[in-house]
C-alpha cells in the first residue's frame, strides 16, 4: 500500500454517494450523478495507474476523459427532448 | 521533502473530490448540484497532474496527465452547460429567456 493507492481508495469511496445520486431522484439529478462519477473515475484511474506503477495504462483515463463528454452530451440531449 | 509535497497534493485531490461529491449529493436542485462538478475537475485534476509530475518527473505519463487535466477542465464546462440547458428546456419548454419565466429580464435596446 502506497500513498497513491490510499488516495485511490479515498477517491473511490466518493463513488458511493455518486451511486446514490445516480439511482434515486429525478432524471436531471441522475444525469448530474453520471457526470460527477465519470470525472471521479478518470481521477481514480490516474491514481491507480501511478499507484500500481503501470504507467502505460495512463492511456485509459485519457480515453475516458475524452469519451465521457460524448456520453454526457448524448444523455443531456436525450433528457432535453425525449425523456 | 519531495514525498511530503506529493502527499499534500494528493490530500488536496481527495478533499476536492469529497467536497464536490458531498456538495452535489446534498443539494436539492440539480442545477445547484451542477456547480459542485467544478471542484473535482479543477482542484482534483490540477493537483493530481502536479503530483504525477513530482512523482515521475517529465515523462510521457506526466504529459498525458496534463492533457487529461486540460480535457477535464475543457469538457466539464461544455457538459455542465449542456446539462443546465437540458434541465431548463425540460422544465420550461424553451431555452431563451422570456418575461413570463419570472427571472430578471434585461431587454435589449431594440425591445426598449
Amino acid at each position: 500500500m502506497n500513498i497513491w493507492l490510499a488516495a485511490a481508495i479515498a477517491v473511490g469511496a466518493c463513488l458511493f454517494p455518486c451511486a446514490d445520486l445516480c439511482m434515486r431522484g429525478s432524471a436531471e439529478r441522475r444525469l448530474v450523478g453520471l457526470e460527477l462519477s465519470s470525472i471521479l473515475a478518470t481521477i481514480l484511474l490516474v491514481l491507480l495507474t501511478v499507484g500500481f506503477h503501470r504507467l502505460p495504462f495512463i492511456d485509459l483515463p485519457l480515453a475516458m476523459a475524452i469519451m465521457s463528454l460524448g456520453g454526457s452530451l448524448v444523455f443531456a440531449r436525450f433528457l432535453e427532448r425525449h425523456l | 521533502m519531495h514525498r511530503d509535497w506529493i502527499i499534500a497534493m494528493l490530500a488536496v485531490v481527495v478533499i476536492g473530490c469529497w467536497a464536490g461529491t458531498l456538495g452535489a449529493w446534498k443539494m436539492r436542485e440539480p442545477t445547484q448540484s451542477l456547480h459542485y462538478l467544478s471542484l473535482p475537475t479543477t482542484l482534483g485534476a490540477i493537483f493530481l497532474a502536479v503530483a504525477v509530475l513530482l512523482e515521475t518527473g517529465w515523462t510521457s505519463t506526466t504529459a498525458k496527465t496534463f492533457v487529461i487535466c486540460l480535457v477535464l477542465i475543457g469538457t466539464n464546462s461544455v457538459g455542465t452547460h449542456a446539462t443546465a440547458r437540458a434541465i431548463r428546456v425540460r422544465q420550461l419548454g424553451h431555452w431563451e429567456p422570456r418575461k413570463e419565466d419570472g427571472v430578471e429580464f434585461i431587454p435589449s435596446k431594440k425591445e426598449k
